[in-house]
């Protein structure tokens, strides 16, 4: 559609007003980090006179933060892992299973119920599970994310694959392949875009989740992730914004630099996730 | 015959192998969601009738009093009304923000990308990321500017208001919550065929007639995707107000979601609190199947 000289000059003006609106926030933490408190105890918005690094310095001296990257990295990691090898070839069975057998759609209901639940509904009685399982630990959670995603990843797939055409595969059970081999070698390959769909939204949905781990692993902080350091870091030191800020700045830079590399990924992922969730 | 009889077979050989290993595939999957998804909420049910304090080695069984007690409870009800105000608000200002931001960046301009990037960047943060920057620019930046400007509205920190807290937390969510619906209706708006809009301009339909018969209408689907999202946004809200507010100041800001917390976790309520869960659950689950058949009734029209 073509825009007037009118129109055009409105619609900068909004986007420049909403622009400044998300920036202005971002601009206060990045400039605070470099700011010692005398400086902005003066003024917030001027920028930095010069590059004081000394915020920076005492939070990386702070060994809770290393903690708390290993944790969230081998959180994330150790999941991602767990749902790639366990359920794509799930949401591969139920949606060629459920055309020729009825246990198969019966299961695919099954698994349906868990949306419907929210999380809430079981987030006690799931700490003492892991509790008496011994599994309060970074690696032990990895279970319910795992757990968690066979409803919501699994319902992906299974759409997704609805559109694939099965002619491939019985081609290629005709030339005597077995199941296992149809699925690593015809299906797998075919499922990539859905794969990487799944893995962004999964990736940072568990990256940055923060009731299960405030629930689960909130005891020690040698088990902290990244948005539990955070929280706590805050309220134990709300005193100084400085450092909050820098240490804001310190645990979200990998999610912003990973954006800014793969944003047209990570855009097509969230939405075709969302639209067919 | 004998051909046909011993292809028969192969074939149903075959589809043993098939069923064989369609059922190894789901079978960790089907273990994961029985034991971290499906036992948790049995056990959850089982101590609801409880009176268990979570701690304790020995508790009684009580029947429904713990959802007796629900409909008396001032407090469960106060947070639910909460909820319910908070959700609604969050709906009224994510669907109309995110539709003018889509319907401004669907169209043609310089520097479209640009903005798109940075409008979509705040899907990306953590909800704790985004509520620790606000609440400090609540309780130091925003009153330097109200005190400077002279705006007395501005000059106190929005969090620590009984009355406007919920704005405060509101203003965050979205803040960062508009983000990912404004990129749903933009892919939804890129569906529209751009003759539509054409063969009304030759009818002689206007702008609005326009948007309210062909664009409205070509977002409907994606609509109904986006409140399926505010609402289980706008009824479990914890991130933001467990780190702004931690539900104050007082109980202004009090969610069912971190009720349950605090019930469960903190003062060793813990069969009470399930029962809050479950009753939340419940009603959850009644708003989204009340949800989707509505959608499923719009599509059939």
């Amino acid at each position: 559609m073509r825009t007037t000289k009118k129109g055009k000059f409105f619609l900068y003006l909004i986007l420049t007003l909403g622009a400044l609106l998300i920036l202005f926030p971002m601009y206060i933490t990045i400039t605070t980090t470099f700011k010692t408190p005398a400086e902005s105890a003066v003024s917030f918005f001027t920028l930095p006179k010069s590059l004081y690094l000394g915020n920076y310095a005492t939070v990386l001296q702070d060994e809770k933060l290393y903690y708390a990257y290993g944790n969230t990295i081998l959180i994330t990691v150790v999941s991602l892992l767990g749902e790639m090898l366990i359920l794509p070839p799930m949401g591969f069975a139920l949606s060629r299973g459920m055309k020729q057998n009825r246990f198969f759609k019966g299961l695919y209901f099954f698994f349906l119920l868990g949306i419907f639940l929210p999380w809430q509904v079981r987030m006690m009685p799931v700490v003492k599970l892991m509790g008496w399982l011994g599994l309060l630990s970074p690696l032990g959670i990895t279970l319910l994310y795992i757990a968690h995603a066979t409803c919501e990843s699994m319902f992906l797939y299974v759409g997704y694959l609805a559109t694939v055409s099965d002619s491939i595969e019985e081609a290629a059970y005709i030339d005597g392949a077995s199941t296992f081999q149809i699925y690593t070698r015809v299906i797998l390959p075919l499922m990539t875009p859905i794969l990487s769909t799944v893995l962004i939204r999964e990736g940072l949905a568990i990256w940055n989740d923060f009731q299960m781990p405030l629930i689960t692993l909130n005891r020690s902080s040698k088990l902290w992730t990244l948005t539990i350091y955070l929280n706590n870091f805050q309220s134990e030191l709300s005193v100084d914004y400085n450092l909050s800020f820098a240490c804001l700045m310190l645990t979200c830079l990998p999610i912003v630099i990973f954006y800014i590399i793969m944003q047209k990924q990570i855009m097509g992922g969230l939405t075709s996730g969302a639209v067919k969730g | 015959m004998s051909a046909q009889k011993s292809k028969k077979k192969t074939h149903s050989a075959m589809t043993r192998e098939r069923i064989t290993t369609y059922g190894l595939f789901c079978l960790p999957g089907f273990i994961a969601y029985c034991v971290f998804l499906i036992f948790p909420i049995l056990m959850g049910i089982y101590y609801s009738f409880m009176d268990w304090n979570g701690i304790s080695k020995g508790y009684n069984f009580i029947g429904f009093a713990n959802y007796a007690k629900l409909l008396t409870d001032k407090k469960f009800g106060a947070a639910l009304l909460f909820n319910f105000r908070y959700t609604i608000m969050l709906i009224v200002g994510v669907v109309v923000i995110s539709v003018v931001l889509a319907l401004l960046l669907n169209k043609e301009f310089k520097g479209r990308s640009f903005f798109r990037t940075l409008y979509f960047l705040p899907a990306v943060l953590s909800m704790i990321t985004v509520s620790l920057v606000f609440k400090q620019v609540f309780f130091y930046v925003l009153p330097a500017i109200g005190k400077a400007l002279g705006i007395e509205a501005l000059s106190t920190n929005i969090l620590a208001s009984k009355q406007n807290a919920i704005y405060g937390v509101l203003f965050v969510h979205l803040w960062q919550g508009v983000a990912l619906p404004t990129l749903l209706f933009l892919a939804g708006l890129q569906t529209i065929p751009t003759e539509l809009y054409e063969a009304a301009a030759i009818d002689g339909a206007n702008g609005w007639q326009q948007f309210k018969h062909i664009t409205v209408a070509y977002l409907i689907p994606t609509l109904s995707v986006v409140l399926v999202l505010l609402v289980k946004q706008g009824l479990m809200v914890f991130d933001y107000v467990k780190s702004m507010t931690a539900g104050g100041p007082g109980t202004a800001t009090q969610t069912i979601a971190l009720l349950i917390y605090n019930n469960g976790f903190e003062r060793n309520r813990y069969s009470y609190s399930i029962a809050q869960a479950i009753a939340t659950g419940v009603i959850i689950a009644l708003i989204s199947a009340i949800q989707i058949q509505a959608s499923n009734r719009k599509k059939v029209d």
